[in-house]
């Protein structure tokens, strides 16, 4: 009843306007925080090495010797068949700018890697777009190789023992390393100077291994992807970007405010992945590569793509077991 | 009973003419406070109605349309990115007006914030973050226009902020919207308890006045009170019919309109969703498993035997609106078996192809767009259907308040004429 009441009262009180007070108008006090690439994460605890089973040492630089200059004909059977199926299909990255990605005007692949892997096309075919390229994560290299879907891999692939015992690599066609990427004029010339501060890298790769293992002590962050690193760094959330050269070639070759510094500091040999018995494959792909590094057409795409990195050194040289 | 006075007026209550004016007062009493309450109760309802269309529902919508124009401006931004460095001029413009329409849906929304705390929260935070993710996309669109892959990581960056931040605001300020409204319906629909006790009341007096004003003076009929009671029965009447009536078509406004546009609108932003995922496992190239598993989740959510569409034709009583949301249902299966395509393309490594069957004319790109356009016109017309149904409800309580008060004068003024004119008679 009185509810009614005051509701009457209430009524009148709105005809005749009384009471009426407007909400002071007040603005929110927000908390901003800036955003960050998704996943990035500063590393409070170095990852733990992997435990595997023991993998035999060997030197995973030395592949098979060619038999001669590159030649279709009578080099074997593996080689045979990939030019009974008219074309060679290549395993590439699209994701790592200067060594094999897709240029968003043409949608085409590009990079190192490609230009390398075309030689081989040339080699074969006598024309370097006999070739199919198929674009994989790192995840998906080997088992490509092991199930035939490729038959090569040329891919920023670290030959390496464990590597070594499922697949077989040709000779070193790129010697890469750790080192370090920074803004110019950031007065950080090498991983000591980053002692303290906040260096990108991609989470669970070997090189945010080596940063937290590092005796300069630097702040690992993580993120899913490289170019997360650079957008990091553009950003100020990080002082420095630290991976393999060839990775820290593209993110730099993206924005000329940063440079890549100091020493390489890790070892990562790259090499082509081809599937265990193709020998006469692997013999074949070790003569291109012979080639390449005595005419100067490896000389030739260093320049093209990694210009960022410096004057071209020597290609690395092939090793061949005995 | 102490007082002389009081014995005094105790005394004269007790001769026929006393009893006659303690009548006069009751009955007089009764009917206006029966007539009054009535009233306010009608413009209680009324004014609720009112809310509902000027200030509940549009709140709900321009809620609706933040939400659903900024997951579309996340799909579109995708979209866009995958064309390659120049972005169609379309994809472009609807980016564009996603944009300013989530601006001036927000302003509009901004008018809740000063009555919730929890919405102008959710409006603070959209407010906060919608340039910087604007700022984030152009930064993307720039690198990309320059061919450089760190375009895809801006983007990415953008659509991370769009969906960890702006979404869940947006959807908490459209379930907070929607709450309002549904608060709002139940304030138009109370059941008129007090109105219908009071009027029961006010009718049994009178008859019992009349039956003791004719043993009393032995008259059959008193036109007073006859008309009082006949005016008092009309307000309960119309207080009854009103009640019923605005019920019906309230009841109607929320089962054919606004939980229909609640459920639609829910499936309408998951589709978008689904698409933001799609084509962002495109944009990123090759690391977009967390995209495509966001995608099998909403996309499980929206189709499947319990998923959003099935549940939304089951509930859907209009014809009109029950086709619609068949078409959707056959669409997103369409959009569906495309989706396995481009995954199994972009998979196997035919990553081109798989953009093409993703963005191109054939493929994904129509599918995706018909089952939203079909859902976008279902909730039109369910949106419709809640306007007519509330017009309706406000026509239903046309002239109450006024008739009401004009039949409660009538009430009052029968009983005092009807009892004055057997008292007069023993003057």
């Amino acid at each position: 009843m009185r509810g009614r009441i005051i509701a009457v009262v209430a009524a009148v009180c709105v005809v005749a306007g009384c009471g009426s007070s407007a909400p002071e108008p007040r603005a929110e006090r927000v908390e901003f925080t800036a955003p960050q690439p998704v996943g990035a994460s500063v590393l409070d605890t170095p990852a733990p090495t992997t435990t595997g089973p023991p993998v035999p040492a060997c030197d995973p630089a030395a592949s098979l010797r060619p038999t001669g200059p590159p030649v279709v004909a009578g080099a074997g059977p593996s080689v045979a068949a990939v030019v009974a199926q008219g074309r060679l299909r290549v395993g590439v990255d699209q994701n790592s700018y200067r060594f094999g990605y897709r240029d968003s005007f043409t949608g085409e692949l590009g990079g190192f890697d490609i230009d390398v892997a075309r030689q081989m096309a040339a080699a074969m075919f006598g024309d370097q777009n006999m070739i199919q390229f198929v674009t994989l994560t790192s995840g998906q290299r080997i088992d490509a190789l092991k199930n035939g879907d490729v038959d090569i891999v040329v891919q920023t692939m670290t030959s390496n023992c464990a590597r070594k015992q499922e697949i077989d690599f040709s000779t070193i066609y790129y010697q890469a390393g750790q080192r370090v990427l920074v803004n110019v004029g950031s007065g950080i010339r090498d991983l000591d100077g980053l002692a303290g501060r906040r260096v990108c890298s991609s989470t669970g790769s070997t090189s945010i291994k080596n940063l937290a293992e590092a005796a300069a002590k630097p702040i690992p962050v993580g993120v899913p992807s490289w170019t997360d690193c650079l957008v990091m760094l553009q950003q100020g959330q990080v002082d420095a970007v630290s991976t393999d050269d060839t990775i820290l070639a593209g993110l730099a070759a993206q924005d000329p405010n940063t440079e890549v510094v100091g020493p390489r500091f890790s070892d990562e040999p790259y090499g082509i992945g081809i599937a265990k018995g193709r020998d006469d494959l692997v013999r074949f792909v070790n003569a291109v590569l012979d080639r390449m590094r005595a005419d100067g057409t490896w000389t030739a795409i260093y320049q093209r793509w990694l210009a960022e990195l410096g004057p071209p050194p020597a290609p690395p040289a092939a090793r061949y077991l005995s | 009973m102490t007082s002389p006075r009081m014995r005094m007026v105790a005394a004269a209550a007790r001769t026929t003419p006393g009893r006659l004016g303690v009548i006069a007062v009751v009955l007089v009493a009764l009917a206006l406070l029966f007539g009054l309450t009535s009233a306010v109760g009608l413009q209680a309802r009324s004014d609720a109605l009112g809310d509902l269309v000027t200030s509940s529902e549009p709140l709900a919508v321009a809620a609706q349309d933040v939400y659903r124009s900024l997951s579309d401006a996340d799909a579109t931004a995708a979209s866009a990115f995958l064309e390659g460095g120049v972005e169609p001029a379309a994809l472009r413009e609807r980016y564009q007006a996603d944009i300013a329409q989530a601006g001036s849906a927000l302003a509009a929304a901004a008018g809740a914030a000063s009555t919730s705390e929890e919405a102008g929260r959710s409006v603070a935070e959209l407010s906060t973050y919608l340039p910087v993710y604007t700022g984030l996309v152009e930064t993307a669109r720039v690198n990309n226009r320059a061919g450089l892959p760190v375009g895809a990581a801006y983007l990415r960056e953008a659509s991370g902020l769009m969906r960890d931040r702006l979404l869940p605001a947006a959807r908490q300020l459209y379930e907070s919207e929607t709450g309002r409204l549904a608060a709002t319906e139940d304030r138009a629909t109370p059941v008129p308890f007090v109105e219908v006790l009071l009027g029961l009341v006010a009718l049994g007096c009178l008859v019992v006045a009349q039956v003791f004003v004719r043993r009393r003076t032995n008259r059959v009929l008193n036109v007073g009170l006859l008309a009082a009671t006949a005016a008092s029965g009309l307000v309960l009447l119309w207080v009854l019919v009103a009640a019923v009536a605005v019920s019906v078509n309230v009841g109607q406004a929320r089962e054919r309109g606004s939980a229909q546009v609640q459920q639609l609108a829910t499936a309408r932003i998951a589709a978008l969703e689904a698409r933001g995922d799609e084509t962002l496992t495109l944009v990123v190239r090759g690391s977009g498993q967390s995209y495509e598993q966001h995608y099998q989740e909403v996309s499980a959510r929206l189709g499947g035997d319990a998923g959003l569409l099935r549940q939304a034709r089951d509930s859907v009583e209009d014809p009109a609106v029950r086709t619609l949301v068949e078409q959707a249902m056959a669409q997103q299966g369409q959009w569906q078996v495309a989706h396995e395509e481009i995954r199994k393309r972009d998979d196997s490594g035919s990553y081109n192809e798989a953009v093409d069957l993703a963005i191109g004319d054939t493929g994904a790109a129509p599918a995706f767009s018909a089952l939203e356009k079909s859902l976008a016109d279902a909730i039109a017309l369910s949106t419709q259907r809640f306007d007519d149904e509330v017009g309706a409800a406000r026509s239903a309580l046309a002239w109450s308040v006024v008739g009401v008060l004009l039949l409660t004068v009538l009430a009052v003024g029968g009983a005092a004429w009807g009892v004055w004119q057997r008292l007069k008679e023993y003057r």
